[in-house]
């Protein structure tokens, strides 16, 4: 009797576990191209920019999380040079080779999205270069079909991953950086 | 019923593993591009050819100059005024395969290359970078009027070059490049047109932008009675975002591989070298 129970309960606890998954599963909405672009010019001096166009993001729309990843080495510049110095000296992606964003919608029903763009605040937590920030933004997002897309902008500062601008180029590279993002995701 | 006391104590955690981390679903993507990269930021370590490649549809300018000897002082302002110049062009038709072409006031020395890269260094996976250089030279500085028995073939000479780099850490990185060269014409008759070397070089990173580079070229079958000697240099790279420039001393005036591993003339021992710089710019 005593064995029967047992399994009864180990049984139902397996099946609740793949009912969880699955309903996990339903409301969730995934990009595997996503792009980021970064751009940190000054006026009269060269192009400090760069764009990602791998960026992996997840929705989850019963939750309201969302969860981004990028590899570093993914980030274009258009002068080579300026890659190269970016990868081997500023961000060391070498050590660390992914940029990973973890937020949440506040104050947003999931549920309601349609084709009219809507703002909606998301907060979160950025890791790079081994160094984590919180990041506030609003975002401006719209639910056409399956798709689910979200376009925003935040400013970051090298500072704050602990990233060090040497003198000899501090007036080419501007103190703020504007990260923008452009996802389209796609129900899973 | 113990055992089932211990289930319920673990109910939560049956649980609490729905609460799948969002970020951990996405992060299967394993860091594909493995390269190395940066073992040298200059396409040269000082006079020798390094692993370095242009990327595809890039185009990069190279000005190098030599200045004349130090030696001579304030006289001729330390060689400023005997300075040699190469102009080098050098195109990316793939990140594997560069074409160059410069022209170098050193015997009026028009060249062309071809730098393919066969191997290239990955963490956790082929040790070293291998890239084949090959040119072939035209000077043009030959006077007929000198040389009545002068034919074209006479001003022609050729590189073959294998270069391997290795980065050994994230400061330091070495290359060892087996060359072999052709002169159709020699200074001296004692001389084998066909000649060997080994260069050897490295670079040191010091900080994020400087680092202190230096490169030997050994000379395998120079004539007992050559003027001429192995060629060692001594440098700086400083880099900013879109340059990079090279600051250097060397005992080879010219810049071209047959020229500076068969015809330099300076002598560290004497003081005679010279002050020389690259300057990188891409476009």
């Amino acid at each position: 009797m005593k064995n029967t129970i047992y399994r009864v309960v180990v049984i139902s606890l397996i099946l609740i576990t793949i009912t969880l998954q699955n309903s996990n599963a339903q409301g969730k909405y995934i990009d595997r191209s996503g792009k980021i672009q970064f751009e940190a010019s000054e006026a009269l001096f060269e192009e400090v920019k760069a764009s990602n166009e791998s960026v992996t993001s997840v929705l989850d729309t019963k939750t309201g999380q969302i969860a981004a990843l990028a590899l570093i080495k993914g980030f274009h510049f258009k002068n080579s040079l300026m890659e190269e110095h970016f990868n081997e000296n500023y961000i060391e992606s070498g050590m660390y080779p992914k940029a990973t964003f973890k937020g949440q919608f506040s104050d947003l029903d999931l549920a309601l999205l349609d084709e009219n763009t809507k703002k909606a605040a998301m907060e979160g937590t950025l890791k790079l270069h081994g160094k984590e920030k919180e990041v506030r933004t609003q975002i401006s997002i719209q639910k056409v079909g399956d798709i689910i897309s979200m376009t925003g902008e935040f400013v970051v500062t090298p500072g704050d991953f602990d990233i060090h601008i040497p003198k000899i180029v501090q007036n080419k590279i501007a103190k703020e950086v504007l990260v923008k993002f452009d996802f389209k995701l796609i129900k899973k | 019923m113990k055992k089932l006391n211990i289930l319920f104590l673990l109910l939560p955690l049956f649980v609490l593993s729905q609460e799948d981390d969002l970020l951990k679903e996405i992060d299967d993507t394993t860091v594909s591009e493995n390269y190395e990269i940066a073992a040298f930021k200059g396409l040269k370590i000082v006079n020798f050819e390094s692993t370095k490649m242009v990327p595809q549809k890039q185009l990069y300018f190279v000005v190098s100059h030599r200045f004349g000897s130090i030696k001579t002082g304030i006289e001729d302002f330390f060689g400023l005024d005997q300075a040699v110049t190469r102009l080098n062009f050098i195109y990316g038709i793939t990140d594997g395969i560069n074409l160059g072409v410069s022209r170098s006031s050193f015997q009026r020395t028009y060249e062309s290359s071809l730098k393919l890269r066969l191997l290239r260094q990955k963490k956790g996976g082929i040790p070293f970078t291998v890239v084949l250089f090959n040119t072939v030279l035209l000077n043009t500085a030959l006077d007929e009027e000198q040389l009545p028995e002068l034919k074209f073939e006479n001003r022609l000479g050729y590189t073959t070059q294998v270069l391997i780099s290795k980065k050994l850490n994230p400061n330091l990185s070495l290359q060892i490049a087996p060359t072999y060269f052709h002169d159709n014409l020699v200074a001296i008759d004692e001389q084998e047109n066909s000649q060997y070397s080994i260069g050897i070089g490295g670079r040191h990173k010091l900080t994020k932008r400087w680092s202190i580079n230096m490169d030997y070229g050994l000379h395998l079958n120079r004539a007992s009675n050559s003027p001429f000697k192995n060629p060692f240099s001594i440098g700086f790279d400083l880099e900013t975002g879109g340059h990079v420039f090279q600051l250097h001393f060397t005992n080879a005036q010219p810049m071209n591989t047959n020229t500076f591993l068969g015809q330099a003339t300076g002598d560290w021992s004497d003081g005679d070298v010279f002050f020389g710089f690259n300057l990188s710019r891409v476009f």
